[in-house]
Formats: C-alpha cells, structure tokens, sequence
C-alpha cells in the first residue's frame, strides 16, 4: 500500500486516535456495567492500530509492533483465559465455574474480558498486518 | 419515542439496508461495492440499536463497518487493481437474480413460525433466559449479555477466543512468509 499523502487522513488519525483508544478501553474494561465486553473493546483497540495504518503507511505501523509481541499477546489472552477456566478446579468446583474464586465474581470476569479483548485485538491486527504489508520481506 | 416514530425509523432503516445490500451486489467497480457495503453494515448497526441490541449493534458498526471495509480495502491494495476510476457505474445481469431470490424465498416460508417482535409469550423469554435475568445482577454484572458469554456461556466463548486465535494463526502460517 502507498503512503498516503493526504494531510486530511493524518491530522484526522492523530486528532481521533486517543479517543478511540480510550473508548476502547472504556468498552472492554466496562462491560460488566455497560455496553461492550472484550470483543467489542478489543476490536475498537484494533481499528486504532487500523486506523494508524490508513493514516501513516502499513509498514511504518508495523515497524512499530513487531510479529511476536503481537502473536505473543494474542496467546496469552487465550492462556489467561485457560488458566482462569481451569483454575476454579483447585477450588474443588467444575471448570469454568467462575462463583468459585474467593474474589467477587465481577473480577474475575473482567479478567476474563482482558483476555478476550487482547486475543481479538491482537488477531485483528495481525490481520491487517498481513493482509495490508508492501512487501514479502 | 412513539411507536409510529420508531416504526418509520425501522422502516427507513430496512429500506436502507436493502437498497445499500442491492447496490453492493450491482457495483461494477470493487472499490465502490467495499465502500457501499461498509454503508450495509452501518445501517444495520444502527438498527440493532433501535432494536435495542446495543451489544450487537456495537459489534457490527466495529467488526463490520470497521475492520472488514478496511482488510476488504488493504487486500484490494495488495491485488494491484486500478479501478474503474471516480464513476459510479452498476451492472446487472438477470442470471444472477435466480440464485438470490430461490434463497429468499426459501428463507421466507420460515417467517411465519417466528413470534411476533416484543411478544411476551416467546419461547427465548422463557427457560434459561428468566434465569440470567434473575440472577446476573447477583454476581455484580449489570449488562446480562456479558454475564451470559463470560459466566453462563464460558465454555462457548472459550471456544469463539481459540477460533479467533487459531484465524490469526492461520493468516500468519499462509502468508506470514518472513523467515523467523
């Protein structure tokens, strides 16, 4: 993809990107109370990093957030995930039985919402990534 | 607002959704049928929200607005197609009509055995779903939805994150050609 030269896109992408990025967070950290949950704020987290892309080049973001990093956040959303399921075992109670932990329930499942949300925020991007890249390097 | 005033909107919203639905099918140019059909997702993210699914409205407008229209548009990039150029033009061949509209009509004679919008008396309103709403607010989770995917329905939405995950895994495999 070219570099976009359009002083329009780039002033817009930096001007709307922090409150993306913040409603992002809002949805995915928020969604016990509110609207959204960690598919919803990890997608919105992702279009920032899309959003990025159209606006200064999909290599130059990619530079930014290298492959592993984000392979590497995408898995550990699903081992946090994992972990948490398996975890309520150790308590003598079924996998997945989320009432299990000695915190209140809202916590736990806002853990699991923060692992949801940095697997799809990480897949999404790697997409684009990949989908959008110039070049085969 | 009144019930006449959201029928309208629900109306223009459907005409809305089917027009921009049609025209993405009859574009010619494949950059202008990416954009229409971000215009597709929109209005139905909008009509979800007067459906009051404001969870699945906010997933359409940012999985199917959003980030579809743009790895629709950075795979377009990477085909090396020029376009048509800034014309707006639509073709229509008849063929194309019988595929669609057998699958509508085959999809139509199963509206009757859906329950009317709002009916009390609908099975979904029954069962488990008395349950969630009676108990969701005990565990400290106010938006029922998230309590259904994360505590009742944990098993399912692991499932969805590994399908996720394994989709990341998969692009990466097939064109994540760069030597390690």
């Amino acid at each position: 993809m070219q570099r976009p030269e359009s002083p329009v896109v780039t002033k817009t992408v930096r001007v709307v990107s922090p409150f993306v990025l913040t409603f992002g967070l809002f949805t995915l950290l928020h969604g016990t109370k509110s609207v959204g949950g960690g598919f919803q704020g990890g997608v919105v987290v992702a279009t920032v990093v899309v959003a990025l892309g159209f606006g200064f080049g999909v290599d130059e973001t990619r530079r930014a957030l290298d492959r592993q990093t984000l392979v590497g956040t995408a898995a550990a959303g699903v081992v946090l995930f994992g972990l948490v399921a398996v975890g309520s075992l150790l308590r003598g109670a079924p996998v997945l039985d989320l009432t299990a932990y000695p915190v209140a329930t809202v916590y736990v499942v806002e853990l699991v919402e923060v692992g949801i949300g940095v697997t799809v925020a990480g897949v999404v991007t790697t997409l684009f990534f990949q989908l959008g890249r110039a070049s085969d390097e | 607002m009144t019930g006449a005033a959201t029928l309208a909107l629900v109306l223009a919203l459907l005409l809305f959704v089917v027009g921009v639905a049609v025209l993405t099918a009859m574009a010619r140019d494949a950059l202008a049928a990416v954009v229409v059909f971000g215009a597709y997702s929109l209005g139905l993210a909008i009509l979800w929200l007067v459906f009051r699914a404001p969870d699945v409205g906010l997933t359409e407008a940012a999985v199917g607005a959003g980030v579809t229209t743009s790895l629709l548009l950075v795979a377009l990039g990477r085909t090396g197609w020029a376009g048509l150029g800034p014309s707006f033009s639509l073709s229509f061949d008849a063929r194309s009509l019988v595929g669609p509209v057998a699958v509508v009509l085959a999809l139509s004679l199963t509206l009757p055995a859906l329950s009317p919008v709002g009916d009390p008396e609908a099975p979904g309103f029954g069962g488990a779903s008395a349950y969630y709403l009676a108990n969701a607010g005990s565990l400290g989770i106010e938006n029922v939805v998230t309590a259904v995917l994360v505590v009742y329905r944990g098993f399912d939405t692991f499932g969805e994150v590994a399908v996720v995950f394994a989709a990341g895994v998969a692009t990466l495999v097939v064109l994540g050609r760069e030597v390690p």
